[in-house]
C-alpha cells in the first residue's frame, strides 16, 4: 500500500524534475486479488500489483500527457521528458482551463484494513460453499470472487494535492441445471469484504436456477416488469452517462429541448422519481475527487424535475456558471414496498433479474436494447406462476421512468443504491432463445 | 451525392487500405521488415529463469513468464465553431504512454496460478513466482479435475509485425495537421456541427518464456485511423454521426498514407447531413446485402463468440456467456447456408490478432470454423483443447497486459468469398425491396449468441434491383442459425475487405482483445427490420 506521505514524496520528486510551472500528476497504486470458478471448480485465479503514474506538462495551453510503470529514478525522469517533448509538439488547446489550486477534497471512508489484506485464502471458503450448494441441487455454479485495494492521489503545481485509499469486494455466482434449461444469478459488493453477502449469493443463484429451469413460451409484447435492483442499474447508468450539460445545450441530448435550450427545470420524469448522487453513502462511496473538483452531494432529478446536469470546468467557464462534476454513484429515492409487495401487487407482469448486452439503440431519446437473462417468471395474480424464455427489450428509459407505480426501498447494487421498481408497458420486442 | 460512393466498386477508400484477395489473396507471411524468424533477445533471460526456476522448485509442473512493454499514442481532434461563435476551432488531445511489467502463470497441483508486477527486477521476479506458487497451491484444495496442456514444441524464436514506416516516427505535428486538413473538408458541409479524427498507436514488445524451453520475443504493431462527422437538428432534437469506414490493423504508417482518407472526408459530411434528414425506414421482412465494414461485427458477435471453447465448455458462464454450439454439435450442426465459409486465422497479414505466437507460446496458424455452413471447429487453447479430443491447440490464447491472466480469445475469422464471378451489383440487382447497410451501429447479441440485433453507420434503400435513397433509424434483428441459412449470395474476392475491432470484452476481470473479421459484401433474404423510436 502507497501511503499518503509516500504518494506526497513521489509527486514532489516528479515535479522536482521539470521547470515547466503547470504540471499535474495523477497516482494510482492497485493491488488485486481475485478467483474465478466455472463447472464447480476453480479455473483461473490472480494476484496483481501495479503503480501507473500520469504525468502531464502544459506550456502556454499546449497539454503533453504520458503515463508510466516504471518508478525507478530514470523511468520518472524519461517519463517528464517525455510529457514536455509532447506538450511543445501538441496543438493548442481553445478549450484549456487554468488548473485549480490546493482544494478541500472530503475524507471519505472507502478503506477497510482487512479487506486489504485479503489473499486467494480469504476467499476459498465462499468459493467452496458456493460449489457445494451448487452440487447439492446437481447444478453447475461458476463464479468470480474479485478484492481490489487501491491508493490514489492527483496534485498539480498549483498546490493542488488530493489523497485517497479505497478498497472493493465483489463476488457473483451463476448456478445452471444440468440440462441447461435453467440459469440464476446473484451478486454482492462492498468496500468491506465482511459485507459481502456470499451465503445470500449461493442461495439466490441457486433458488433462480431451480425455479427458471424448462421456462415456458411467451410470446414478445409490452407487460408490466419488475426490475431487480441489478436490471435497473444496469439500464439506468445508459442515462446518467448523458446528463451533460454541453451535449443539452448544443441540441446533442435527451435533456436537449426541440428547438433549442434545455429541459432543465422541467418534469422529464414521474413525479416519484428522484435521482442524487451522495459520495459519502458508506455502502457505495464515491471518489473524493471528480477531474480536480471535490466531489459533493448532488440532486439531479427531483419529483421527476430535472434539477442538475454535470458541467465541466470549460463549458461552466463558458456558461458562466457553476461545475457540476460528474456523479460518483446514483441513488435513487425508492418507495415503502418489499419486492414480495410489489409481486403481491402485480395482477399480470414479468420479474425481471437482471440484464445482458445492454446498448443505445436511439441515442436522441436513451431507446436501449437488452436481454434478459438468468432468471425471468411470469407473475399472474400477484404470485411467481412460472418461468418463460427471456426476451430481448427495446425501450427507452425516460420513457419508463415515466410510468413506475411501484419501488422497494433503495439498496446497493455495484456502486450505486436503487430500488426494485415496477413499471407498465416495458416492450419486450423478441424472443429470446438463450439460457 | 454522398449514396453515389457505395457503386459496383464497393466502398472505394477502403478499398485501398483493407487487405484484399480473401484465401488465395493473402501475402506471404513476413518480408524484410518483419514477419518470423530470427534470434530472440537475451536480454530478460535472466528474469525468466529466476522465475521459472522460482516456480519449479516451489513445485510448479509448468510455468511462464510474459515480460511486456505497451506504448499507446493516441491524437484525437474535434472540431467545431467556437460556443457562441462562429470561428472553426481545433481541440487537441493527445498521450502518449508506455507500460512495463510481467505475469507469472504456473501449474501447481492440477491448478492454475497466477501473479504480476511492475517492477522488473529480479528479486521482485522471484518474489511475484512464488505468489503464483502461493495462489495455486491455496486454489489446488477445490480441484476436481487437473489442468492439462496440449503439447507444444519449445520455441526460440522472433517475431516482429510487418511494417514499412514506423507509426511512432512520424511526428505529432505531421499526425496533427494530417487530421486537420480531414476535420476542415469534413466541416465544409453546411450543417455539419463537428468533425472528429484520431489516430492510435501501439506496440505490444514481449518476451515470453516457459518451463518447457520455449523463449520467444514478439514486436506486435497496431495502426488504428478514423474520422466522422455530426450534425444537429435541434428543432427535431435529433443528433446523427457518419463515420469513414476503416478499422485498425497490425502494421505502420503507411496504411494510413493508402486511406485516402481526406480525399472522402466532404462525403462523410455531406451523407452525415443526408442521414439527419433521411426518412425513416419502414419495417417489416426485408432483404439485406451489407457491406464488410458492417458485416465485420455481424460475423464477431455471432459466429466469433459462438465458436470460443471455454464458452462451450461453461468457463464464461458467469459472465460473458454460454454457446448455442456445444460440442455434440460438432461436425454436423448446419449454422449457414452452403455459401458460408468461416475460418480462424492468427497468420492473416494486418489481421488485428495477427502474431507469431500466441500466449501460451505456440505458433500461430490458420484453420477451419463453418464449412460449407457446417460447424467444424472451435477456437482453442492448451489447457482446454483434450476437452473435445483435440491433440493441439488453435493458438486462440491472449492477455491484454502483463497483469492479466491469458486466456481463449478470438483470432481473427473471416467469411470467405465466393469462388464464382459476383459483384456488389449482382447482389443488389437481385433484390427487389430490400437494404444495404454500411458501418456499424447499435449491436447488442444474447449471452449464448442466437438473438441478435443490429443498426448500422449508413442506410439506402434498394427497391427493384437498385440502390435508392438514404433511409434511417434502421435496426434488424435475427438469430444466428436463421440469418446465416438465409445468406444467398456473398461477392467475390475483388471485394473482400479485412476490418479491425477493438475493445471486445470477455472474462473476470475483464479483458479487452483486438481482431480483424473480412469479408466480401453478402446479402441475407427476408431478415426482420425494426424502426428504432
Amino acid at each position: 500500500m502507497l501511503s499518503r506521505d509516500e504518494a506526497r514524496a513521489l509527486v514532489d520528486g516528479i515535479f522536482e524534475k521539470s521547470k515547466s510551472p503547470e504540471m499535474s500528476v495523477g497516482l494510482r497504486w492497485q493491488q488485486e486479488c481475485n478467483t474465478r470458478f466455472a463447472n464447480n471448480q476453480i479455473t483461473t485465479a490472480g494476484f496483481t500489483s501495479d503503480l501507473r503514474l500520469d504525468i502531464s506538462v502544459t506550456l502556454g495551453h499546449k497539454t503533453g500527457s504520458t503515463s508510466t510503470t516504471e518508478t525507478s529514478d530514470d523511468g520518472l525522469t524519461r517519463a517528464v521528458r517525455h510529457a514536455e517533448d509532447l506538450a511543445a509538439l501538441t496543438p493548442e488547446d481553445p478549450e484549456y482551463v487554468v488548473p485549480l489550486g490546493p482544494q478541500s477534497y472530503p475524507e471519505i471512508a472507502a478503506f477497510n484494513e482487512a479487506t486489504a489484506g485479503a489473499r486467494s485464502q480469504q476467499l476459498l471458503p465462499a468459493l467452496r460453499s458456493s460449489i457445494e450448494a451448487a452440487t447439492r441441487e446437481k447444478l453447475n455454479a461458476s463464479g468470480f470472487f474479485d478484492v481490489t485495494t487501491v491508493a490514489s492521489a492527483i496534485a498539480n503545481k498549483r498546490g493542488l494535492f488530493g489523497y485517497t485509499q479505497r478498497t472493493w469486494a465483489d463476488y457473483s455466482v451463476t448456478a445452471r441445471t444440468e440440462d441447461g434449461t435453467g440459469s440464476g444469478w446473484a451478486d454482492s459488493q462492498s468496500p468491506r469484504l465482511g459485507e459481502v453477502d456470499s451465503a445470500r449469493v449461493s442461495s439466490t443463484a441457486v433458488r433462480k436456477a431451480l425455479d427458471s429451469q424448462k421456462p415456458r413460451r411467451l410470446d414478445p409484447g409490452k407487460y408490466t416488469v419488475i426490475l431487480e435492483p441489478a436490471a435497473l442499474d444496469e439500464m439506468l447508468m445508459y442515462m446518467t452517462w448523458g446528463m451533460d450539460a454541453r451535449a443539452a445545450e448544443e441540441g446533442r441530448s435527451f435533456l436537449s429541448k426541440r428547438g433549442g435550450g434545455t429541459l432543465l427545470g422541467e418534469k422529464v420524469f414521474g413525479e416519484n422519481i428522484t435521482l442524487r448522487s451522495d459520495p459519502f453513502d458508506s455502502r457505495v462511496p464515491g471518489w473524493p475527487w471528480s477531474g480536480e473538483l471535490p466531489a459533493e452531494k448532488t440532486t439531479w432529478v427531483e419529483k421527476g424535475v430535472v434539477k442538475a446536469m454535470r458541467r465541466d470546468r470549460y463549458w461552466a467557464e463558458k456558461t458562466q456558471t457553476k461545475p457540476v462534476p460528474f456523479p460518483s454513484n446514483v441513488i435513487m429515492e425508492g418507495g415503502s414496498s418489499t419486492l414480495e409487495e410489489l409481486i403481491a401487487s402485480t395482477q399480470r407482469g414479468l420479474l425481471i433479474t437482471h440484464f445482458w448486452y445492454i446498448r443505445f439503440l436511439q441515442p436522441d431519446t436513451v431507446q436501449l436494447t437488452g436481454l434478459t437473462r438468468d432468471g425471468t417468471f411470469l407473475i399472474e395474480e400477484g404470485k411467481i406462476k412460472y418461468p418463460v424464455n427471456n426476451f430481448r427489450f427495446n425501450q427507452s428509459v425516460v420513457e419508463m421512468l415515466k410510468v413506475v407505480e411501484d419501488m422497494t426501498a433503495p439498496m446497493p447494487v455495484n456502486n450505486d443504491r436503487l430500488p426494485a421498481i415496477r413499471v407498465r408497458n416495458f416492450n419486450m420486442s423478441s424472443l429470446s432463445d438463450a439460457i | 451525392m454522398g449514396a453515389a460512393a457505395v457503386g459496383a466498386v464497393g466502398m472505394p477508400e477502403a478499398l485501398g487500405v483493407g487487405l484484399r484477395g480473401g484465401e488465395g489473396g493473402v501475402a506471404a507471411r513476413g518480408s524484410a521488415s518483419g514477419g518470423e524468424g530470427g534470434t530472440p533477445d537475451p536480454v530478460f533471460r535472466p528474469l525468466t529463469d529466476a522465475a521459472l526456476e522460482t516456480a519449479r522448485l516451489l513445485g510448479a509442473s509448468y510455468a511462464d513468464i510474459r515480460i511486456a512493454r505497451y506504448r499507446d499514442q493516441s491524437v484525437f481532434l474535434r472540431t467545431q465553431a467556437e460556443p457562441g461563435g462562429t470561428k472553426i476551432q481545433h481541440v487537441p488531445n493527445v498521450s502518449d504512454s508506455e507500460s512495463f511489467g510481467f505475469g507469472v502463470r504456473v501449474l501447481v497441483n492440477g491448478t492454475w496460478g497466477f501473479a504480476a508486477g511492475n517492477k522488473v527486477e529480479r528479486d521482485e521476479v522471484a518474489r511475484i513466482s512464488r505468489e503464483a506458487v502461493n495462489v495455486a497451491k491455496t486454489n489446488s484444495a477445490l480441484m476436481r479435475q487437473p489442468v492439462e496442456l496440449a503439447p507444444v514444441t519449445p520455441a526460440m524464436d522472433l517475431y516482429r509485425t510487418p511494417f514499412v514506416k514506423d507509426p511512432f516516427a512520424v511526428s505529432l505535428a505531421e499526425k496533427a495537421d494530417f487530421m486537420r486538413a480531414i476535420n476542415d473538408a469534413v466541416m465544409k458541409t453546411p450543417k455539419v456541427f463537428m468533425a472528429f479524427s484520431y489516430i492510435s498507436c501501439r506496440f505490444e514488445h514481449k518476451w515470453f518464456a516457459s518451463t518447457e524451453g520455449s523463449y520467444i520475443e514478439q514486436y506486435i504493431q497496431r495502426v488504428d485511423p478514423g474520422y466522422g462527422a455530426t450534425a444537429v437538428d435541434r428543432a427535431q432534437r435529433k443528433t446523427r454521426d457518419r463515420s469513414f469506414q476503416i478499422g485498425p490493423v497490425t502494421g505502420g504508417w503507411e496504411y494510413v498514407e493508402a486511406a485516402q482518407m481526406l480525399q472522402s472526408a466532404q462525403r462523410v459530411g455531406d451523407e452525415c447531413v443526408e442521414r439527419l434528414g433521411a426518412p425513416p425506414v419502414k419495417p417489416g421482412k426485408k432483404d439485406l446485402v451489407l457491406l464488410p465494414s458492417h458485416l465485420l461485427l455481424t460475423i464477431h458477435e455471432s459466429l466469433g463468440h459462438s465458436t470460443e471453447l471455454d464458452r462451450a465448455l461453461g468457463y464464461e458462464a458467469n459472465y460473458a456467456g454460454t454457446s448455442f454450439l456445444t460440442p455434440d454439435k460438432l461436425g454436423k450442426f448446419r449454422v449457414g447456408s452452403d455459401l458460408v465459409n468461416i475460418v480462424g486465422d492468427r497468420i492473416l497479414p494486418q489481421g488485428l490478432s495477427t502474431c507469431g505466437y500466441d500466449d501460451d507460446g505456440v505458433k500461430t496458424m490458420r484453420f477451419d470454423i463453418f464449412k460449407k455452413g457446417i460447424f467444424v471447429d472451435y477456437q482453442t487453447i492448451r489447457d482446454q483443447a483434450h476437452l473435445i479430443g483435440e491433440k493441439a491447440s488453435h493458438a486462440c490464447c491472449y492477455a491484454d497486459s502483463y497483469a492479466s491472466i491469458p486466456f481463449q480469445r478470438i483470432p481473427n475469422v473471416w467469411l470467405k468469398p465466393s469462388e464464382k464471378q459476383v459483384s456488389l451489383d449482382d447482389l443488389i440487382s437481385g433484390v427487389d425491396e430490400g437494404i444495404l447497410i454500411d458501418g456499424t451501429g447499435s449491436w447488442s447479441i444474447d449471452q449464448q449468441r442466437y438473438n441478435f440485433q443490429f443498426g448500422g453507420d449508413a442506410f439506402w434503400e434498394i427497391k427493384g434491383g437498385k440502390k435508392g435513397q438514404m433511409i434511417d433509424r434502421v435496426a434488424y434483428q435475427s438469430r444466428t442459425p436463421d440469418f446465416w441459412q438465409a445468406c444467398d449470395g456473398i461477392a467475390d474476392q475483388r471485394f473482400w475487405q479485412n476490418f479491425g475491432l477493438t475493445g471486445d470484452g470477455k472474462g473476470q476481470p475483464t479483458q479487452t482483445n483486438e481482431m480483424s473479421h473480412g469479408s466480401a459484401p453478402a446479402r441475407f433474404r427476408q431478415i426482420n427490420v425494426l424502426l428504432t423510436e
